[in-house]
Protein backbone atom coordinates (compact mmCIF):
# COMPACT_ATOMS: atom_id res chain seq x y z
CA UNK A 1 0.00 0.00 0.00
CA UNK A 2 1.00 3.56 -0.53
CA UNK A 3 1.03 6.14 1.67
CA UNK A 4 -1.97 9.18 1.42
CA UNK A 5 -0.33 12.62 0.61
CA UNK A 6 1.20 14.46 4.11
CA UNK A 7 -1.30 15.15 6.47
CA UNK A 8 -3.60 12.78 5.88
CA UNK A 9 -3.42 9.64 8.22
CA UNK A 10 -2.62 6.66 6.13
CA UNK A 11 -4.39 3.32 6.41
CA UNK A 12 -2.21 1.23 7.88
CA UNK A 13 -1.45 -2.10 5.98
CA UNK A 14 -1.42 -5.34 8.18
CA UNK A 15 2.40 -5.74 9.64
CA UNK A 16 3.34 -9.01 9.88
CA UNK A 17 6.08 -7.96 12.67
CA UNK A 18 5.60 -5.63 15.19
CA UNK A 19 9.58 -4.42 14.54
CA UNK A 20 7.69 -3.87 10.62
CA UNK A 21 5.20 -1.21 12.20
CA UNK A 22 8.28 0.52 13.96
CA UNK A 23 9.90 1.20 11.32
CA UNK A 24 7.30 2.48 9.59
CA UNK A 25 6.42 4.66 12.09
CA UNK A 26 10.12 5.88 12.04
CA UNK A 27 9.96 6.23 8.65
CA UNK A 28 6.67 8.66 9.17
CA UNK A 29 8.74 10.54 11.52
CA UNK A 30 11.32 11.64 8.83
CA UNK A 31 8.76 12.38 6.15
CA UNK A 32 10.34 9.67 4.55
CA UNK A 33 7.28 8.15 1.80
CA UNK A 34 6.79 4.14 1.88
CA UNK A 35 5.37 1.04 0.69
CA UNK A 36 4.90 -2.33 2.37
CA UNK A 37 5.25 -5.34 0.57
CA UNK A 38 5.01 -3.93 -2.95
CA UNK A 39 6.37 -6.02 -5.21
CA UNK A 40 7.47 -9.87 -5.58
CA UNK A 41 10.19 -11.00 -7.36
CA UNK A 42 10.92 -14.71 -8.50
CA UNK A 43 14.07 -16.29 -7.64
CA UNK A 44 13.98 -19.38 -8.31
CA UNK A 45 12.47 -21.82 -10.91
CA UNK A 46 10.97 -25.27 -11.28
CA UNK A 47 12.49 -26.92 -14.49
CA UNK A 48 9.47 -26.52 -15.90
CA UNK A 49 9.73 -22.91 -15.67
CA UNK A 50 7.27 -22.17 -12.69
CA UNK A 51 8.26 -19.98 -9.69
CA UNK A 52 9.17 -22.03 -6.59
CA UNK A 53 10.94 -19.22 -5.03
CA UNK A 54 10.39 -15.55 -4.69
CA UNK A 55 11.45 -12.63 -2.19
CA UNK A 56 8.98 -9.85 -0.97
CA UNK A 57 10.75 -7.16 0.36
CA UNK A 58 9.30 -5.66 3.47
CA UNK A 59 9.71 -2.01 2.24
CA UNK A 60 10.37 0.64 -0.38
CA UNK A 61 11.12 3.83 -0.98
CA UNK A 62 10.06 5.29 -3.99
CA UNK A 63 11.94 8.59 -3.41
CA UNK A 64 14.59 6.86 -2.85
CA UNK A 65 14.26 3.98 -4.93
CA UNK A 66 15.25 1.84 -2.48
CA UNK A 67 13.64 -1.48 -1.06
CA UNK A 68 14.33 -2.64 2.34
CA UNK A 69 14.42 -6.26 4.52
CA UNK A 70 13.92 -6.16 7.62
CA UNK A 71 14.71 -9.33 10.00
CA UNK A 72 14.35 -9.60 13.56
CA UNK A 73 15.22 -13.70 13.52
CA UNK A 74 17.79 -15.59 14.89
CA UNK A 75 21.20 -15.65 12.85
CA UNK A 76 20.89 -19.43 11.85
CA UNK A 77 17.56 -18.33 10.22
CA UNK A 78 19.13 -15.25 8.54
CA UNK A 79 21.89 -16.90 6.60
CA UNK A 80 18.72 -18.32 4.16
CA UNK A 81 17.64 -14.68 3.91
CA UNK A 82 21.12 -14.01 2.69
CA UNK A 83 21.00 -16.30 0.40
CA UNK A 84 17.64 -14.98 -1.39
CA UNK A 85 19.17 -11.50 -1.09
CA UNK A 86 22.39 -12.46 -2.75
CA UNK A 87 19.99 -14.16 -5.36
CA UNK A 88 17.64 -11.45 -5.67
CA UNK A 89 20.85 -9.05 -6.70
CA UNK A 90 22.10 -11.66 -9.45
CA UNK A 91 18.86 -11.57 -10.80
CA UNK A 92 17.95 -7.86 -10.75
CA UNK A 93 20.74 -6.44 -10.05
CA UNK A 94 19.32 -2.76 -11.00
CA UNK A 95 17.31 -3.03 -7.70
CA UNK A 96 18.96 -0.75 -4.64
CA UNK A 97 18.01 -3.21 -1.49
CA UNK A 98 19.38 -3.01 1.80
CA UNK A 99 19.16 -5.59 4.70
CA UNK A 100 18.44 -4.29 8.38
CA UNK A 101 19.31 -7.15 10.46
CA UNK A 102 18.14 -7.57 14.28
CA UNK A 103 21.46 -5.94 15.19
CA UNK A 104 20.94 -2.77 13.04
CA UNK A 105 17.69 -2.85 14.37
CA UNK A 106 18.68 -3.08 17.91
CA UNK A 107 21.06 0.12 17.32
CA UNK A 108 18.52 2.51 15.52
CA UNK A 109 16.52 1.73 18.80
CA UNK A 110 19.50 2.43 20.61
CA UNK A 111 19.81 5.30 18.82
CA UNK A 112 16.17 6.66 19.76
CA UNK A 113 16.91 5.78 23.49
CA UNK A 114 13.80 3.10 22.95
CA UNK A 115 16.21 -0.37 24.38
CA UNK A 116 13.13 -0.89 26.40
CA UNK A 117 10.85 -1.54 23.23
CA UNK A 118 13.83 -4.02 22.02
CA UNK A 119 12.40 -6.92 23.85
CA UNK A 120 8.98 -6.38 22.44
CA UNK A 121 9.98 -6.03 18.87
CA UNK A 122 12.43 -8.48 18.15
CA UNK A 123 12.07 -12.09 17.50
CA UNK A 124 9.23 -13.77 18.41
CA UNK A 125 8.00 -12.12 20.72
CA UNK A 126 7.57 -9.25 18.21
CA UNK A 127 4.93 -11.52 15.70
CA UNK A 128 2.09 -9.02 15.37
CA UNK A 129 -0.95 -10.66 16.08
CA UNK A 130 -3.51 -11.36 12.85
CA UNK A 131 -6.46 -9.09 13.33
CA UNK A 132 -9.23 -11.39 14.59
CA UNK A 133 -13.39 -10.55 13.29
CA UNK A 134 -15.17 -9.08 16.24
CA UNK A 135 -17.33 -12.18 16.36
CA UNK A 136 -14.64 -15.06 16.21
CA UNK A 137 -14.66 -18.01 18.63
CA UNK A 138 -11.94 -18.87 21.22
CA UNK A 139 -8.03 -18.32 21.50
CA UNK A 140 -6.98 -20.64 18.96
CA UNK A 141 -3.80 -22.56 20.34
CA UNK A 142 -0.53 -20.59 20.43
CA UNK A 143 1.81 -22.63 17.73
CA UNK A 144 5.49 -22.12 17.63
CA UNK A 145 6.59 -20.29 15.10
CA UNK A 146 9.65 -20.82 12.67
CA UNK A 147 11.82 -18.80 14.60
CA UNK A 148 10.97 -21.23 18.04
CA UNK A 149 11.86 -23.95 16.42
CA UNK A 150 15.18 -23.52 15.31
CA UNK A 151 15.47 -25.20 11.95
CA UNK A 152 17.70 -23.98 9.94
CA UNK A 153 17.11 -26.27 7.05
CA UNK A 154 13.64 -24.34 6.63
CA UNK A 155 13.04 -21.80 4.90
CA UNK A 156 10.01 -19.90 6.16
CA UNK A 157 9.29 -17.51 2.98
CA UNK A 158 9.47 -20.47 0.78
CA UNK A 159 6.28 -22.00 2.61
CA UNK A 160 4.16 -18.91 1.87
CA UNK A 161 6.05 -17.92 -1.46
CA UNK A 162 4.36 -18.45 -4.59
CA UNK A 163 4.33 -16.61 -7.89
CA UNK A 164 4.20 -12.53 -7.95
CA UNK A 165 1.09 -11.64 -5.64
CA UNK A 166 0.44 -8.69 -6.60
CA UNK A 167 -0.94 -7.16 -10.23
CA UNK A 168 2.39 -4.65 -10.26
CA UNK A 169 4.29 -7.50 -8.81
CA UNK A 170 3.62 -10.03 -11.64
CA UNK A 171 4.18 -7.56 -14.20
CA UNK A 172 7.22 -6.37 -12.61
CA UNK A 173 8.40 -10.30 -12.18
CA UNK A 174 7.99 -11.04 -15.84
CA UNK A 175 9.61 -7.69 -16.37
CA UNK A 176 12.75 -8.61 -14.50
CA UNK A 177 12.85 -11.98 -15.27
CA UNK A 178 13.03 -11.35 -18.87
CA UNK A 179 15.33 -8.24 -17.82
CA UNK A 180 17.41 -11.02 -15.99
CA UNK A 181 17.54 -12.64 -19.61
CA UNK A 182 20.02 -15.97 -19.64
CA UNK A 183 20.00 -16.23 -15.55
CA UNK A 184 16.51 -17.87 -15.52
CA UNK A 185 14.85 -20.16 -15.18
CA UNK A 186 16.59 -21.21 -12.50
CA UNK A 187 16.13 -24.90 -10.69
CA UNK A 188 15.31 -24.14 -7.06
CA UNK A 189 17.77 -27.13 -6.28
CA UNK A 190 20.58 -25.26 -7.62
CA UNK A 191 19.82 -22.65 -4.85
CA UNK A 192 19.53 -24.85 -2.29
CA UNK A 193 23.56 -24.73 -0.65
CA UNK A 194 24.44 -23.25 2.22
CA UNK A 195 25.29 -19.58 2.10
CA UNK A 196 29.22 -19.58 2.79
CA UNK A 197 28.81 -15.72 3.97
CA UNK A 198 27.96 -15.76 7.49
CA UNK A 199 26.23 -13.14 8.65
CA UNK A 200 27.32 -10.22 10.85
CA UNK A 201 28.04 -10.59 13.88
CA UNK B 1 16.09 1.76 40.08
CA UNK B 2 17.89 4.41 37.38
CA UNK B 3 21.68 3.67 36.64
CA UNK B 4 23.50 6.55 37.53
CA UNK B 5 26.05 7.10 34.42
CA UNK B 6 29.64 6.66 35.41
CA UNK B 7 31.48 9.83 32.77
CA UNK B 8 34.90 7.62 32.11
CA UNK B 9 34.10 3.89 33.67
CA UNK B 10 31.24 3.70 31.13
CA UNK B 11 33.42 3.96 28.03
CA UNK B 12 34.20 0.41 26.71
CA UNK B 13 37.33 1.96 24.23
CA UNK B 14 38.29 5.69 23.42
CA UNK B 15 38.25 5.67 19.91
CA UNK B 16 39.52 9.25 18.83
CA UNK B 17 41.38 10.97 21.65
CA UNK B 18 41.58 14.72 21.93
CA UNK B 19 44.24 15.00 20.21
CA UNK B 20 42.90 13.18 17.06
CA UNK B 21 39.77 15.22 17.07
CA UNK B 22 41.40 18.17 17.20
CA UNK B 23 44.09 17.75 14.24
CA UNK B 24 40.98 16.67 12.08
CA UNK B 25 39.08 19.52 12.57
CA UNK B 26 41.93 21.93 11.99
CA UNK B 27 42.10 19.92 8.65
CA UNK B 28 38.38 20.35 7.84
CA UNK B 29 38.65 23.83 8.66
CA UNK B 30 41.75 24.36 6.38
CA UNK B 31 39.81 22.22 3.87
CA UNK B 32 36.24 24.42 4.11
CA UNK B 33 38.62 27.86 4.00
CA UNK B 34 40.20 27.01 0.94
CA UNK B 35 36.73 26.10 -1.09
CA UNK B 36 34.75 29.19 0.53
CA UNK B 37 37.13 31.82 0.25
CA UNK B 38 35.46 35.06 -0.73
CA UNK B 39 31.92 33.53 -0.55
CA UNK B 40 29.29 34.41 2.08
CA UNK B 41 29.61 31.04 4.39
CA UNK B 42 26.72 30.14 6.48
CA UNK B 43 27.72 27.32 9.37
CA UNK B 44 24.52 25.77 10.43
CA UNK B 45 24.30 23.49 13.16
CA UNK B 46 22.28 21.18 14.70
CA UNK B 47 21.59 21.04 18.52
CA UNK B 48 22.41 19.68 20.46
CA UNK B 49 25.28 16.70 19.64
CA UNK B 50 27.32 19.20 17.17
CA UNK B 51 27.74 22.20 19.54
CA UNK B 52 31.67 21.10 20.11
CA UNK B 53 32.32 20.09 16.89
CA UNK B 54 30.61 23.42 15.99
CA UNK B 55 32.54 25.32 17.99
CA UNK B 56 35.70 24.12 17.48
CA UNK B 57 35.74 24.32 13.80
CA UNK B 58 33.96 27.55 13.02
CA UNK B 59 37.81 28.80 14.92
CA UNK B 60 39.21 26.80 12.44
CA UNK B 61 38.19 28.53 9.09
CA UNK B 62 39.28 31.95 9.10
CA UNK B 63 36.71 33.41 7.28
CA UNK B 64 33.71 35.75 7.91
CA UNK B 65 31.14 33.76 7.93
CA UNK B 66 27.51 33.57 10.03
CA UNK B 67 26.86 30.49 12.18
CA UNK B 68 23.57 29.94 13.15
CA UNK B 69 21.74 27.22 14.79
CA UNK B 70 18.57 24.13 14.20
CA UNK B 71 17.07 21.67 16.64
CA UNK B 72 14.87 18.78 15.59
CA UNK B 73 12.70 16.68 17.80
CA UNK B 74 14.33 13.14 17.58
CA UNK B 75 12.08 10.17 17.23
CA UNK B 76 10.93 8.72 20.27
CA UNK B 77 7.82 6.63 19.33
CA UNK B 78 6.35 3.35 20.60
CA UNK B 79 4.71 0.50 19.92
CA UNK B 80 1.06 1.67 20.33
CA UNK B 81 1.24 5.24 19.43
CA UNK B 82 2.61 7.08 16.46
CA UNK B 83 4.98 10.07 17.31
CA UNK B 84 3.96 12.40 14.53
CA UNK B 85 6.63 14.19 12.48
CA UNK B 86 9.26 15.53 13.12
CA UNK B 87 9.05 18.76 14.88
CA UNK B 88 11.75 21.72 14.00
CA UNK B 89 12.18 22.50 18.01
CA UNK B 90 14.19 25.78 17.15
CA UNK B 91 14.43 27.44 13.14
CA UNK B 92 17.15 29.48 11.89
CA UNK B 93 17.35 33.01 13.58
CA UNK B 94 18.63 34.56 9.78
CA UNK B 95 17.23 33.49 6.56
CA UNK B 96 20.06 31.75 4.50
CA UNK B 97 18.60 32.60 1.01
CA UNK B 98 21.38 32.90 -1.15
CA UNK B 99 23.81 32.16 1.38
CA UNK B 100 26.58 29.62 0.91
CA UNK B 101 25.26 27.00 3.87
CA UNK B 102 27.35 24.36 5.18
CA UNK B 103 25.91 21.80 7.16
CA UNK B 104 27.89 20.84 10.45
CA UNK B 105 26.78 17.48 11.74
CA UNK B 106 28.49 15.80 14.68
CA UNK B 107 27.09 12.10 13.17
CA UNK B 108 25.58 10.47 10.25
CA UNK B 109 24.19 7.04 10.67
CA UNK B 110 21.16 6.20 8.80
CA UNK B 111 20.51 10.14 7.07
CA UNK B 112 17.00 10.03 8.19
CA UNK B 113 17.53 13.44 10.15
CA UNK B 114 19.85 14.21 7.56
CA UNK B 115 17.72 13.78 4.97
CA UNK B 116 15.23 16.04 6.23
CA UNK B 117 17.18 18.81 6.98
CA UNK B 118 18.59 18.70 3.72
CA UNK B 119 15.47 18.99 2.47
CA UNK B 120 14.27 21.61 4.61
CA UNK B 121 17.17 24.10 4.25
CA UNK B 122 17.07 23.41 0.03
CA UNK B 123 13.33 24.87 0.66
CA UNK B 124 15.01 28.18 2.17
CA UNK B 125 16.91 28.75 -0.96
CA UNK B 126 20.70 29.07 -0.33
CA UNK B 127 22.97 29.76 -2.77
CA UNK B 128 24.56 26.04 -2.08
CA UNK B 129 24.44 23.57 0.63
CA UNK B 130 26.85 20.81 1.68
CA UNK B 131 27.22 18.67 4.05
CA UNK B 132 29.97 18.90 6.92
CA UNK B 133 30.30 15.55 9.52
CA UNK B 134 32.56 14.60 11.84
CA UNK B 135 32.00 11.34 12.00
CA UNK B 136 30.49 9.16 9.16
CA UNK B 137 29.25 5.36 9.66
CA UNK B 138 28.66 4.17 6.59
CA UNK B 139 27.55 1.03 7.64
CA UNK B 140 24.46 2.64 9.10
CA UNK B 141 23.22 4.14 6.28
CA UNK B 142 19.36 4.24 5.12
CA UNK B 143 18.94 7.29 2.99
CA UNK B 144 22.09 8.02 1.06
CA UNK B 145 23.36 11.57 0.86
CA UNK B 146 26.80 13.05 -0.92
CA UNK B 147 28.73 14.50 2.17
CA UNK B 148 31.20 17.12 1.34
CA UNK B 149 33.28 16.72 4.80
CA UNK B 150 33.93 13.49 6.32
CA UNK B 151 36.03 13.88 9.22
CA UNK B 152 36.56 10.26 10.39
CA UNK B 153 34.67 6.68 9.03
CA UNK B 154 33.98 5.08 11.82
CA UNK B 155 32.51 1.08 12.48
CA UNK B 156 29.23 0.29 13.48
CA UNK B 157 29.50 1.05 17.43
CA UNK B 158 27.58 3.30 19.71
CA UNK B 159 29.68 6.20 20.51
CA UNK B 160 29.42 8.61 22.75
CA UNK B 161 31.12 11.75 23.54
CA UNK B 162 32.25 15.22 22.30
CA UNK B 163 28.88 16.46 21.74
CA UNK B 164 27.28 13.06 21.45
CA UNK B 165 24.93 11.30 24.13
CA UNK B 166 23.16 8.56 25.88
CA UNK B 167 20.55 9.29 27.53
CA UNK B 168 21.83 13.47 26.93
CA UNK B 169 24.71 11.72 29.14
CA UNK B 170 28.15 11.58 27.99
CA UNK B 171 28.52 14.48 25.44
CA UNK B 172 30.98 16.44 27.68
CA UNK B 173 33.36 14.02 27.19
CA UNK B 174 36.63 15.59 25.34
CA UNK B 175 37.14 12.38 23.34
CA UNK B 176 34.80 10.02 20.93
CA UNK B 177 34.45 6.41 22.81
CA UNK B 178 32.66 3.49 22.57
CA UNK B 179 30.00 2.83 25.18
CA UNK B 180 30.24 -0.71 26.81
CA UNK B 181 27.26 -2.68 25.92
CA UNK B 182 25.91 -3.54 29.75
CA UNK B 183 25.07 0.81 29.77
CA UNK B 184 22.07 0.13 27.64
CA UNK B 185 21.31 -3.64 27.81
CA UNK B 186 18.97 -4.24 30.81
CA UNK B 187 20.02 -6.43 33.92
CA UNK B 188 18.69 -9.72 33.67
Amino acid sequence: MTQPAAGVPPARPAFAHASEAELARILDFYDVRWTYEPDTFPIGWSLDGEVVESFSPDFYLPDLDLYVELTTLKQKLVRKKNRKLRRLRELYPDIRIKLFYARDFRMLLLKFGRMALVDELTGTTGQATPPRPADAGPEPEPVLSLAELELPELDPDLLVAGPATTPRGRRRGRRRRRGAGEAGPVAVEALATEDPDPPPA
Amino acid sequence: MTRTADLQGDIGDVLLTEEDIAAKVAELGRQIAADYGGRNLTLVSVLKGSLPFMADLMRQIPLPLRIDLMEVSSYGGTATESSGLVRIIKDLSASIADEDVLLVEDIIDTGLTLNYLVRYLRGKNPASLRICTLLDKPARRLVDIPVDYVGFEIPDQFVVGYGLDYGERYRNLRFVGVLRPEVYTPAD
